[in-house]
């Protein structure tokens, strides 16, 4: 699907490539090339709009301005946040964007790659900060944009969080974010009392169902076999063969020790929220 | 004998049937294809209305704010104006690339507007000081940054829906219920707008499946 949407909309550069390659090499030589160039050139394009891997916290310092035991505070605040409104909150840090693009532009696509809030609710909201570059954005999903309207971003931006970000206290600004955007959103939907995470209910995975099937087939073929044989040996072994290879394939989705999880819920944004500097 | 000639009546009929039925899946995929351009149509349309809504409140407090420059905000007027004659179905998906073009046209030229209008604010230190100045600013800034996402989304389903249309089993179809393909945005012109990543070979259509909702 990617490649095919890719390759209606040749690159001129490499149209021109090609043209060349036509001159000069034989026909074969030239499929082959002509493949390749254009393999190469939507490997390029797939490489410039990589966007940071999914956190497995909700809150991620990447630029290290939180001493750690406030980190893990922060964190455990907004998987509790996320237990009792289901609304999930995802603060990162950085150092400098990771993109060449907008703030506006690279956020929206984080935002998406990662999908914060639940699918259908698309209660999320992410906490941008870039350090050096002195920017910040708090990006609300689809079903806040009520609840945490451009306004009230741009006035926790400024009023609550700048102040204290330019007098070097990114603690106490991140503190101020985060209570402002619980105030401001907490009432709006209700939790489970679980995350996405420790639920446990995020998409079936295919692979193991895959697998589930083909160990189903086997044991079928191979009891058709033994019936065929005339004997019932295959058929002992079958039962507890499926169950525990498709129990064991199911109950790895629980975060591991110390902190909470986060994994995202399947959330949207169509781009609101506000973006400061300080 | 008879067997044989009963198996290949059957083997037909089963192809028959996988093929009629590989039909009416594609058709289904179009339908909600199609669908899904529509939907993403009417988002667009709901964020530039958003827009449109707000400049009445914007004109009303510039207005307000001692001496400023008129000429900026008779062009926003005129081109919220402009904004309202160029009208397409919200509930339909252009098929004209011309019609579309207008339609961009003349919102893009509200767009420069009211950043024109931004940026002379930039001289009235008193009106950007108000509380109503800094939200007004605050909600232009957010519905820019929506347009320009629903409008990628937008386009990514038109790219989804016409590639489909383009494919080997579905073309098909696209002649006999006469699905028709739907018109991009354009990359916009001028620096007016905030750079962008450019991963898109230099054609005019936007980039699939970047901003897009992700469909698993």
């Amino acid at each position: 699907m990617e490649i095919t949407l890719k390759l209606s909309q040749p690159d001129p550069a490499v149209r021109a490539g090609l043209a060349v390659l036509l001159g000069m090499t034989t026909m074969r030589r030239r499929l082959r090339l002509g493949i390749l160039a254009l393999f190469a050139s939507a490997i390029v394009a797939h490489a410039a709009e990589t966007v940071p891997p999914k956190p497995d916290r909700y809150f991620n310092d990447y630029a290290g301005v939180v001493l750690p035991g406030a980190a893990q505070r922060f964190n455990e605040q907004l998987a509790q946040f996320e237990r009792e409104t289901s609304n999930q909150i995802v603060v990162a840090v950085w150092r400098k964007m990771p993109s060449q693009s907008s703030i506006e532009d690279f956020t929206q696509r984080t935002f998406q790659a990662w999908q914060v809030g639940q699918k259908g609710r698309n209660n999320g909201v992410v906490f941008f900060v870039f350090v050096d570059d002195h920017r910040m954005r708090i990006q609300p999903g689809y079903g806040l944009e009520g609840a945490l309207p451009d306004i009230t971003c741009n006035e926790i931006i400024r009023d609550a969080v700048a102040p204290r970000f330019r007098a070097n206290d990114f603690e106490g600004g991140l503190a101020a974010g985060i209570d402002l955007i619980f105030k401001a959103i907490r009432g709006e939907y209700k939790g489970s009392g679980k995350t996405v995470r420790e639920s446990g209910s995020t998409q079936s995975n295919p692979a193991g169902l895959l697998i589930f099937f083909f160990v189903l087939v086997i044991i079928l073929l191979a009891i058709r076999a033994s019936r065929r044989l005339g004997g019932y040996r295959y058929t002992g072994g079958g039962g507890p063969f499926v169950s525990g290879n498709w129990g064991s394939g199911s109950g790895w989705s629980s975060g591991g020790g110390g902190f909470s999880g986060f994994s995202g819920g399947g959330g949207s944004s169509g781009g609101g929220g506000a973006s400061g500097s300080w | 004998m008879k067997i044989s000639i009963f198996k290949i009546g059957t083997s037909v009929l089963g192809l028959a049937a996988i093929f009629s039925l590989s039909g009416c899946n594609s058709y289904n995929r179009l339908v909600i294809l199609e669908q899904n351009v529509n939907k993403k149509w009417a988002d667009v349309q709901s964020v530039y209305q958003r827009r449109a809504d707000l400049i009445p409140n914007l004109v009303n407090t510039v207005a307000g704010s001692a001496n400023f420059e008129k000429s900026t905000l008779t062009e926003v007027t005129n081109a919220r104006a402009s904004v309202g004659r160029v009208q397409l179905d919200p509930n339909k998906a252009p098929e004209d690339a011309e019609q579309l073009k207008k339609f961009q046209a003349a919102q893009g030229q509200l767009s420069n507007a009211l950043s024109r209008l931004l940026v002379v604010s930039e001289n009235y230190p008193q009106l950007r000081a108000t509380e109503a100045f800094q939200n007004l600013q605050a909600q232009l800034e957010g519905t820019e940054n929506r347009i320009s996402v629903e409008r990628n989304n937008y386009n990514s389903a038109v790219q989804d829906l016409n590639t489909a249309l383009e494919r080997f089993p579905t073309n098909m179809l696209n002649k006999m219920f006469g699905f028709k393909p739907r018109a991009f945005f354009q990359a916009e012109t001028g620096s007016e707008k905030a750079p962008t990543v450019n991963f898109n070979f230099g054609s005019p259509a936007p980039a699939p499946a970047a901003t897009a909702a992700p469909t698993p």
